[in-house]
């Protein structure tokens, strides 16, 4: 097995050294990871490259340089391919005029099955869409549209499938249905491509994960190590008082605080212990009489946490 | 039901919404709606009723060719031919189609093919209406068949070459409309010569093919044909050769370029 947590010893999709540009914006820059059986999570904040890179793998966008493998042949190198590919855009692409029923009996027709409307019923049991199989599209919530593309991707039950943000409108109970259900898939030894800009989203459905930043691979492997690599990374913190300055000065000499910045009569601190800072900090404030009118993570978006990480390469 | 026949239904009921469809209608038939206003205006006329009939057939060559041939055919060809690859590569039900095992040539041909279909019914129900008035008006319905095949050459014609412009540019529709005014009313009717590059034209040859000879007598060379020999086959011929190079044109293109969202 490869020492490159991004690397796996079984690949089925093979990415190596994978960039793409429009224009002037890279949206994917050199980019080296592969894809075996099982779950994988492509995490990142929007914009950082996700979609580009799957659909690269997908073969829906050509590499500006590098090279993407799909069970060792490249993606566009025979239509036939696709017959193991079952794709989810993060985008609608539906047909709004037809029924749950009709589109997804339309992806099996197209994937050459010979009784695609059992296949589409089939599918449509899995994403529990049995009972608005006939209702038209147009008419679906965000959720069902989403389970309907799901469905529409598994009618011909591919050995690979890739899905862009699949839970995104989704509501809590359709959301852990769709993960249990990606779990089962992947345990059947499928390759499943996950991506997803919510961190908790992709830790209940799976321990791998590629995390992408502007574009370049920032961490890959285990998402427990990817934690523990994060927990070395001071969070910034935001705090609004009065007394600025002054309290500014004292803080200097908390031990839990690395470093700290004004701005607009706001402070900026950098701490690596973030409980010892809000046990002592509060005890400073009533030493010193300042009223703390805001204490604030900023870094709690994912955005933040992978800049880290690319900062801390 | 095969991809190819699949493809084009879906794509004919995902265009031809009922609204969009009776605009079109209006559109296709402007032609027919002028040969009756010219037969309400000339009903009490005191003219022999063969100087009639000369007068009904006149008028109604001239609308073919000033009209309908001319602007109707391809403009609603246009709207109909720019969106069925163009509307789905905007709203990106394109990637649901290229991901699946189908031969490129096969998206492509059944494109062209749901084009023709939708703009054949539209512009078919004009033709018919506007050949039913003249029919009246010239107490034959020897002009009917001809006008009906000469729409369907040019209609083929016209889907042919603007699936692919609909697919390939964001302004499509303006630049076919371009096309259609400058190119083929402007450029190809002063250089005759050119006119077989003239898709109405090409359907037009095929109409005064199949015209009675009355009509060819009484028009001369109003059917505007240029450097064109009147001939349904050739006609026919030149707008499934169109037909093939478009979708071969289109598959090419799915295969090498990137389909972006």
């Amino acid at each position: 097995m490869s020492d490159n947590p991004a690397l796996v010893s079984n690949p089925t999709i093979e990415v190596t050294g994978v960039s793409k540009w429009f224009g002037q914006k890279v949206a994917v820059s050199d980019v080296t990871c592969s894809f075996g059986p099982g779950l994988t999570g492509l995490l990142g904040p929007n914009g950082a490259g996700k979609t580009t890179l799957l659909r690269m793998l997908t073969g829906l966008t050509l590499p500006s340089q590098g090279e993407v493998l799909v069970k060792g042949a490249l993606p566009r190198a025979s239509v036939d391919r696709y017959r193991e590919l079952g794709f989810v855009p993060e985008e609608s692409a539906l047909y709004n005029t037809l029924t749950a029923r009709q589109y997804v009996a339309y992806a099996a027709t197209l994937s050459g099955m010979g009784n695609p409307e059992p296949a589409a019923d089939r599918a449509l049991e899995l994403v529990e869409l049995t009972e608005d199989a006939g209702r038209a599209i147009g008419g679906f919530s965000k959720g069902m549209r989403q389970r309907t593309k799901v469905a529409a991707a598994l009618v011909h039950d591919p050995e690979m499938l890739v899905l862009d943000e699949p839970l995104n409108g989704t509501d809590p109970v359709q959301r852990a249905h769709l993960i249990r259900l990606l779990g089962k898939l992947a345990g059947e030894g499928r390759t499943l491509v996950v991506s997803s800009h919510v961190l908790q989203e992709v830790e209940r459905m799976t321990d791998r994960v590629i995390a992408i930043v502007d574009g370049k691979l920032a961490a890959a492997g285990d998402i427990s190590a990817i934690r523990r690599a994060m927990s070395h990374i001071p969070y910034r913190v935001l705090v609004e008082c009065d007394r600025t300055r002054d309290f500014a000065a004292a803080l200097l000499d908390n031990e839990a605080v690395s470093s700290v910045s004004i701005d607009d009569s706001r402070i900026h601190l950098e701490t690596t212990d973030l409980i010892a800072l809000g046990t002592t900090i509060s005890k400073q404030a009533r030493d010193l009489n300042v009223r703390i009118s805001r204490f604030a993570p900023e870094d709690e978006s994912l955005e933040s946490v992978f800049r880290y990480l690319v900062g801390g390469r | 039901m095969s991809a190819f026949v699949a493809i084009i239904t879906v794509t004919v009921r995902q265009t031809l919404r009922l609204r969009r469809a009776l605009g079109l209608l209006l559109l296709s038939g402007s032609a027919a709606a002028m040969y009756l206003l010219f037969m309400v205006a000339t009903r009490n006329s005191t003219n022999s009723a063969a100087a009639q009939i000369e007068e009904g057939i006149e008028v109604s060559i001239g609308m073919t060719i000033g009209v309908f041939m001319n602007i109707v055919v391809p403009v609603v060809t246009l709207i109909i031919a720019t969106s069925v690859m163009g509307d789905e590569r905007r709203d990106n039900t394109m990637s649901f189609l290229v991901l699946r095992p189908i031969r490129r040539v096969v998206i492509a041909g059944a494109k062209v093919v749901a084009a023709f279909i939708e703009a054949l019914i539209i512009n078919g129900i004009g033709a018919a209406a506007f050949g039913i008035l003249v029919a009246i008006k010239t107490e034959t319905f020897s002009y009917f068949v001809p006008l009906l095949v000469g729409t369907a050459v040019a209609t083929a014609a016209y889907a042919a070459l603007f699936v692919p412009l609909g697919y390939l540019l964001k302004r499509a529709t303006l630049i076919g409309l371009t096309y259609v005014l400058v190119w083929e009313n402007g450029i190809a009717a002063a250089v005759p010569a050119l006119s077989s590059l003239s898709p109405w034209r090409i359907g037009a040859s095929a109409i005064a093919a199949l015209a009675p000879r009355d009509f060819q007598e009484l028009v001369g060379n109003e059917f505007g044909l240029g450097a064109i020999d009147p001939g349904a086959g050739g006609a026919v011929a030149k707008a499934m050769v169109l037909m093939v190079v478009c979708s071969a044109l289109m598959a090419s293109i799915l295969r090498r370029r990137d389909l972006a969202s």
